[in-house]
Protein backbone atom coordinates (compact mmCIF):
# COMPACT_ATOMS: atom_id res chain seq x y z
CA UNK A 1 0.00 0.00 0.00
CA UNK A 2 1.30 3.37 -1.15
CA UNK A 3 0.15 5.54 1.64
CA UNK A 4 3.10 8.22 0.46
CA UNK A 5 2.15 8.37 -3.11
CA UNK A 6 -1.48 8.80 -2.11
CA UNK A 7 -0.58 11.31 0.04
CA UNK A 8 0.67 13.24 -2.60
CA UNK A 9 -2.80 13.02 -4.78
CA UNK A 10 -4.34 14.49 -1.51
CA UNK A 11 -1.60 17.73 -1.31
CA UNK A 12 -2.12 18.25 -5.29
CA UNK A 13 -6.08 17.80 -4.58
CA UNK A 14 -5.77 20.41 -1.33
CA UNK A 15 -3.64 22.79 -3.15
CA UNK A 16 -4.23 22.67 -6.94
CA UNK A 17 -8.32 20.62 -7.18
CA UNK A 18 -9.12 18.01 -9.98
CA UNK A 19 -6.40 20.03 -12.12
CA UNK A 20 -3.40 19.60 -9.77
CA UNK A 21 -4.44 15.72 -9.38
CA UNK A 22 -4.71 15.53 -13.03
CA UNK A 23 -1.67 17.31 -13.93
CA UNK A 24 -0.03 15.37 -10.73
CA UNK A 25 -0.76 11.84 -13.06
CA UNK A 26 -0.48 13.44 -15.98
CA UNK A 27 3.20 14.36 -14.58
CA UNK A 28 3.90 10.72 -12.83
CA UNK A 29 2.05 8.54 -15.65
CA UNK A 30 0.47 7.27 -12.07
CA UNK A 31 -3.05 8.30 -11.46
CA UNK A 32 -4.24 7.83 -8.17
CA UNK A 33 -5.92 4.66 -8.10
CA UNK A 34 -2.33 3.11 -9.24
CA UNK A 35 -1.00 5.22 -6.68
CA UNK A 36 -2.42 3.54 -4.29
CA UNK A 37 -1.54 0.02 -5.03
CA UNK A 38 2.30 0.83 -6.25
CA UNK A 39 5.03 0.60 -3.87
CA UNK A 40 6.55 3.88 -1.90
CA UNK A 41 9.74 2.77 -3.93
CA UNK A 42 12.25 6.10 -3.96
CA UNK A 43 11.72 6.19 -7.76
CA UNK A 44 8.21 6.81 -7.18
CA UNK A 45 8.81 8.99 -4.25
CA UNK A 46 11.25 11.59 -6.29
CA UNK A 47 9.06 11.52 -9.40
CA UNK A 48 6.08 12.70 -7.04
CA UNK A 49 8.17 15.14 -5.70
CA UNK A 50 9.47 16.28 -8.44
CA UNK A 51 5.98 16.85 -10.33
CA UNK A 52 4.32 18.75 -7.07
CA UNK A 53 7.43 21.13 -7.02
CA UNK A 54 6.27 21.39 -10.82
CA UNK A 55 2.88 22.13 -10.10
CA UNK A 56 4.16 24.61 -7.65
CA UNK A 57 6.29 26.42 -9.44
CA UNK A 58 3.68 26.66 -12.46
CA UNK A 59 0.97 27.88 -10.25
CA UNK A 60 3.43 31.06 -9.37
CA UNK B 1 19.40 6.25 -30.41
CA UNK B 2 17.62 8.86 -31.69
CA UNK B 3 15.47 7.75 -35.09
CA UNK B 4 17.03 10.39 -37.03
CA UNK B 5 20.38 9.30 -36.00
CA UNK B 6 19.68 6.08 -37.08
CA UNK B 7 18.44 7.40 -40.23
CA UNK B 8 21.86 9.56 -40.75
CA UNK B 9 24.21 6.72 -40.12
CA UNK B 10 21.87 4.82 -42.45
CA UNK B 11 22.31 6.98 -44.78
CA UNK B 12 26.29 7.74 -44.00
CA UNK B 13 26.73 3.91 -44.70
CA UNK B 14 24.95 4.00 -47.81
CA UNK B 15 27.24 6.72 -48.89
CA UNK B 16 30.01 4.61 -47.50
CA UNK B 17 28.92 1.64 -49.07
CA UNK B 18 29.02 3.16 -52.86
CA UNK B 19 32.35 5.10 -51.59
CA UNK B 20 34.12 1.99 -50.99
CA UNK B 21 32.83 0.26 -54.47
CA UNK B 22 33.69 3.40 -56.30
CA UNK B 23 36.85 2.98 -54.56
CA UNK B 24 37.26 -1.23 -55.14
CA UNK B 25 36.00 -0.38 -58.99
CA UNK B 26 38.61 2.07 -59.11
CA UNK B 27 41.34 -0.25 -57.54
CA UNK B 28 39.95 -3.38 -59.97
CA UNK B 29 40.39 -0.96 -63.26
CA UNK B 30 43.88 0.02 -62.72
CA UNK B 31 44.56 -3.59 -61.99
CA UNK B 32 43.14 -4.89 -65.27
CA UNK B 33 44.72 -1.74 -67.19
CA UNK B 34 47.93 -2.74 -65.44
CA UNK B 35 47.86 -6.51 -66.05
CA UNK B 36 47.07 -5.48 -69.75
CA UNK B 37 49.58 -3.34 -70.03
CA UNK B 38 52.16 -6.17 -68.97
CA UNK B 39 50.87 -7.96 -71.67
CA UNK B 40 51.18 -5.56 -74.13
CA UNK B 41 55.02 -4.30 -73.04
CA UNK B 42 56.51 -7.74 -73.01
CA UNK B 43 54.58 -11.16 -74.67
CA UNK B 44 52.64 -8.76 -77.69
CA UNK B 45 55.67 -6.79 -78.41
CA UNK B 46 57.55 -10.21 -78.47
CA UNK B 47 55.01 -11.24 -81.09
CA UNK B 48 54.71 -8.35 -82.97
CA UNK B 49 58.77 -8.14 -83.43
CA UNK B 50 58.93 -11.76 -84.50
CA UNK B 51 55.99 -11.30 -86.82
CA UNK B 52 58.14 -8.41 -88.92
CA UNK B 53 61.47 -10.53 -89.31
CA UNK B 54 59.32 -13.41 -90.05
CA UNK B 55 57.72 -11.75 -92.93
CA UNK B 56 60.93 -9.95 -93.80
CA UNK B 57 61.95 -13.21 -93.98
CA UNK B 58 59.98 -14.58 -96.40
CA UNK B 59 61.05 -10.96 -98.52
CA UNK B 60 64.46 -11.82 -98.51
CA UNK B 61 63.55 -15.50 -99.93
CA UNK B 62 61.22 -13.58 -102.67
CA UNK B 63 64.42 -11.43 -103.27
CA UNK B 64 67.01 -13.96 -104.06
CA UNK B 65 63.91 -15.79 -106.34
CA UNK B 66 64.06 -11.93 -107.96
CA UNK B 67 67.87 -12.07 -108.11
CA UNK B 68 67.70 -15.17 -109.94
CA UNK B 69 64.83 -14.79 -112.08
CA UNK B 70 65.76 -11.47 -113.64
CA UNK B 71 69.68 -11.14 -113.09
CA UNK B 72 70.70 -11.22 -116.37
CA UNK B 73 69.94 -7.46 -116.74
CA UNK B 74 72.95 -5.79 -114.73
CA UNK B 75 70.63 -3.12 -113.33
CA UNK B 76 68.30 -5.58 -112.16
CA UNK B 77 70.55 -7.78 -110.75
CA UNK B 78 72.07 -4.80 -108.72
CA UNK B 79 68.26 -3.55 -107.68
CA UNK B 80 67.06 -7.08 -106.39
CA UNK B 81 70.51 -8.19 -104.82
CA UNK B 82 70.83 -5.21 -102.96
CA UNK B 83 66.92 -5.75 -101.94
CA UNK B 84 68.12 -9.43 -101.18
CA UNK B 85 70.63 -8.27 -98.75
CA UNK B 86 68.86 -5.85 -97.30
CA UNK B 87 66.05 -7.94 -96.17
CA UNK B 88 68.91 -10.48 -95.42
CA UNK B 89 70.31 -7.95 -92.59
CA UNK B 90 66.86 -6.77 -91.53
CA UNK B 91 66.37 -10.44 -90.73
CA UNK B 92 69.72 -10.99 -89.01
CA UNK B 93 69.22 -7.77 -86.83
CA UNK B 94 65.80 -8.34 -86.34
CA UNK B 95 66.58 -12.10 -84.79
CA UNK B 96 69.81 -11.43 -82.66
CA UNK B 97 67.58 -7.97 -81.37
CA UNK B 98 64.74 -9.85 -80.52
CA UNK B 99 66.77 -12.73 -78.62
CA UNK B 100 68.29 -10.28 -76.57
CA UNK B 101 65.26 -8.95 -75.51
CA UNK B 102 62.86 -11.66 -75.89
CA UNK B 103 60.66 -12.96 -72.43
CA UNK B 104 60.50 -16.75 -72.77
CA UNK B 105 63.14 -18.87 -72.65
CA UNK B 106 62.01 -21.23 -74.73
CA UNK B 107 61.57 -18.81 -77.71
CA UNK B 108 65.38 -17.26 -77.15
CA UNK B 109 66.56 -21.21 -77.68
CA UNK B 110 64.85 -21.33 -80.90
CA UNK B 111 65.84 -17.77 -82.14
CA UNK B 112 69.22 -18.52 -81.37
CA UNK B 113 69.13 -21.84 -83.70
CA UNK B 114 67.26 -19.89 -86.55
CA UNK B 115 70.52 -17.31 -86.10
CA UNK B 116 72.72 -19.93 -87.36
CA UNK B 117 70.56 -22.00 -89.60
CA UNK B 118 70.20 -18.46 -91.09
CA UNK B 119 74.10 -17.94 -91.10
CA UNK B 120 74.32 -21.26 -92.81
CA UNK B 121 71.50 -20.51 -95.24
CA UNK B 122 73.67 -16.81 -96.10
CA UNK B 123 76.66 -18.38 -96.52
CA UNK B 124 75.19 -20.59 -99.53
CA UNK B 125 73.50 -17.99 -100.82
CA UNK B 126 76.37 -16.14 -101.21
CA UNK B 127 78.20 -18.98 -102.93
CA UNK B 128 75.37 -19.21 -105.06
CA UNK B 129 75.26 -15.70 -106.30
CA UNK B 130 79.09 -15.98 -106.93
CA UNK B 131 78.06 -19.21 -109.04
CA UNK B 132 75.18 -17.04 -110.67
CA UNK B 133 77.66 -13.97 -111.31
CA UNK B 134 80.44 -16.43 -112.70
CA UNK B 135 77.98 -18.40 -114.83
CA UNK B 136 76.68 -15.00 -116.66
CA UNK B 137 73.62 -15.21 -114.91
CA UNK B 138 72.84 -19.68 -114.98
CA UNK B 139 69.95 -19.32 -112.49
CA UNK B 140 69.91 -23.39 -112.55
CA UNK B 141 73.37 -23.49 -110.90
CA UNK B 142 72.85 -21.25 -108.07
CA UNK B 143 69.61 -22.44 -107.37
CA UNK B 144 71.08 -26.05 -107.69
CA UNK B 145 73.29 -25.01 -104.55
CA UNK B 146 70.60 -23.41 -102.06
CA UNK B 147 67.28 -25.16 -103.69
CA UNK B 148 65.33 -26.23 -100.09
CA UNK B 149 67.95 -24.22 -98.41
CA UNK B 150 65.59 -21.88 -96.73
CA UNK B 151 63.39 -24.61 -95.37
CA UNK B 152 65.25 -24.99 -91.81
CA UNK B 153 65.45 -21.40 -90.99
CA UNK B 154 61.49 -21.04 -92.04
CA UNK B 155 60.45 -23.96 -90.13
CA UNK B 156 62.53 -22.60 -87.31
CA UNK B 157 61.01 -19.17 -87.20
CA UNK B 158 57.19 -20.61 -86.98
CA UNK B 159 58.71 -22.62 -84.46
CA UNK B 160 59.94 -19.09 -82.37
CA UNK B 161 56.64 -17.65 -83.62
CA UNK B 162 54.34 -20.33 -82.81
CA UNK B 163 55.82 -20.75 -78.83
CA UNK B 164 55.54 -16.80 -78.64
CA UNK B 165 52.00 -16.91 -80.00
CA UNK B 166 51.56 -19.91 -77.27
CA UNK B 167 52.73 -17.35 -74.70
CA UNK B 168 50.69 -14.56 -75.66
CA UNK B 169 47.75 -16.54 -75.35
CA UNK B 170 49.07 -18.09 -71.45
CA UNK B 171 49.32 -14.62 -70.46
CA UNK B 172 46.27 -12.98 -71.64
CA UNK B 173 44.30 -16.22 -70.38
CA UNK B 174 45.48 -15.48 -66.90
CA UNK B 175 44.76 -12.04 -67.33
CA UNK B 176 41.74 -13.00 -67.93
CA UNK B 177 41.49 -15.40 -65.15
CA UNK B 178 43.00 -12.78 -62.49
CA UNK B 179 40.30 -10.01 -63.66
CA UNK B 180 37.59 -12.41 -63.50
CA UNK B 181 38.94 -13.36 -60.00
CA UNK B 182 39.03 -9.76 -58.95
CA UNK B 183 35.92 -8.98 -60.31
CA UNK B 184 33.95 -11.89 -58.28
CA UNK B 185 35.85 -10.33 -55.22
CA UNK B 186 34.76 -6.90 -56.07
CA UNK B 187 31.17 -8.19 -56.32
CA UNK B 188 31.27 -10.37 -53.09
CA UNK B 189 32.29 -7.44 -51.28
CA UNK B 190 30.36 -4.98 -52.19
CA UNK B 191 27.60 -7.40 -52.17
CA UNK B 192 28.59 -8.43 -48.71
CA UNK B 193 28.49 -4.47 -47.79
CA UNK B 194 24.94 -3.93 -49.40
CA UNK B 195 23.48 -7.03 -47.68
CA UNK B 196 24.68 -6.08 -43.90
CA UNK B 197 23.85 -2.89 -44.68
CA UNK B 198 20.31 -3.84 -46.05
CA UNK B 199 19.51 -6.19 -43.49
CA UNK B 200 20.61 -3.11 -40.88
CA UNK B 201 18.15 -0.85 -42.66
CA UNK B 202 15.68 -3.37 -42.75
CA UNK B 203 15.59 -4.31 -39.41
CA UNK B 204 15.58 -0.48 -38.09
CA UNK B 205 12.83 0.13 -40.40
CA UNK B 206 10.49 -3.09 -39.27
CA UNK B 207 11.67 -1.58 -35.38
CA UNK B 208 10.33 1.74 -35.87
CA UNK B 209 6.82 0.26 -37.87
CA UNK B 210 6.37 -1.89 -35.32
CA UNK B 211 6.35 0.68 -32.52
CA UNK B 212 4.37 3.55 -34.40
CA UNK B 213 1.73 0.69 -35.59
CA UNK B 214 1.82 0.31 -31.63
CA UNK B 215 1.70 4.17 -31.06
CA UNK B 216 -0.97 4.58 -33.84
CA UNK B 217 -3.20 1.43 -31.45
CA UNK B 218 -2.78 3.67 -28.28
CA UNK B 219 -3.55 6.78 -29.93
CA UNK B 220 -7.11 5.53 -31.76
CA UNK B 221 -8.13 4.06 -28.24
CA UNK B 222 -7.28 7.43 -26.73
CA UNK B 223 -9.18 9.13 -29.60
CA UNK B 224 -11.90 7.00 -28.63
CA UNK B 225 -11.73 7.84 -24.98
CA UNK B 226 -11.74 3.88 -24.50
CA UNK B 227 -9.13 3.52 -21.71
CA UNK B 228 -10.07 0.98 -19.65
CA UNK B 229 -7.28 -1.44 -19.25
CA UNK B 230 -5.36 0.82 -21.53
CA UNK B 231 -1.58 -0.41 -21.35
CA UNK B 232 0.78 1.70 -22.71
CA UNK B 233 4.16 -0.15 -23.18
CA UNK B 234 6.19 1.86 -25.57
CA UNK B 235 9.74 2.17 -24.73
CA UNK B 236 12.94 3.74 -26.03
CA UNK B 237 15.25 6.67 -25.85
CA UNK B 238 14.01 7.53 -29.32
CA UNK B 239 11.62 10.04 -30.46
CA UNK B 240 8.58 7.35 -30.68
CA UNK B 241 9.65 6.29 -26.81
CA UNK B 242 9.76 10.12 -25.92
CA UNK B 243 5.82 9.98 -27.67
CA UNK B 244 4.83 6.67 -25.86
CA UNK B 245 6.01 8.46 -22.63
CA UNK B 246 3.47 11.50 -23.47
CA UNK B 247 1.03 9.39 -24.22
CA UNK B 248 1.65 7.64 -21.04
CA UNK B 249 1.22 10.85 -19.64
CA UNK B 250 -1.98 12.03 -20.99
CA UNK B 251 -3.86 7.95 -19.97
CA UNK B 252 -2.93 8.63 -16.59
CA UNK B 253 -4.51 12.23 -16.29
CA UNK B 254 -7.50 10.78 -18.20
CA UNK B 255 -7.84 8.32 -15.96
CA UNK B 256 -7.37 10.42 -12.60
CA UNK B 257 -10.24 12.90 -14.47
CA UNK B 258 -12.37 9.63 -14.63
CA UNK B 259 -11.14 8.93 -11.37
CA UNK B 260 -12.09 12.43 -10.03
CA UNK B 261 -15.12 12.36 -11.48
CA UNK B 262 -16.31 8.84 -9.98
CA UNK B 263 -14.35 8.78 -6.42
CA UNK B 264 -13.47 11.45 -3.75
CA UNK B 265 -9.25 12.24 -3.12
CA UNK B 266 -7.39 9.93 -1.59
CA UNK B 267 -7.07 10.15 1.82
CA UNK B 268 -3.57 11.46 2.65
CA UNK B 269 -1.53 9.15 5.36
Amino acid sequence: MATRLAGYYAQAANEFGVVGRMKLAMLTKIPSERAATEPDSPAHIQAFEQALKQLRAGAR
Amino acid sequence: MKIATKLQLLFAGIVAVFVLSVAVLIAQMSALSGGYDAVLASPVRDMDQARVIQVNFKKEVQEWKDTLLRGYNPKDLATYSGQFRAKEAAVRDGAVALSKTVHDDQARQLLNQFIAADDVMSAKYQRAFDVFVAGDADFKAADKLVRGQDRPPTDLFDKVVSRLETKVQATVAAQQQSARRNLLVALGFSGALLIVLGLMGFLTVRSIVKRLARLHAVSARLAQADVEGLSIDISGKDEIGEFGESMAGVHAAIEELLHAAQAPVPAAA
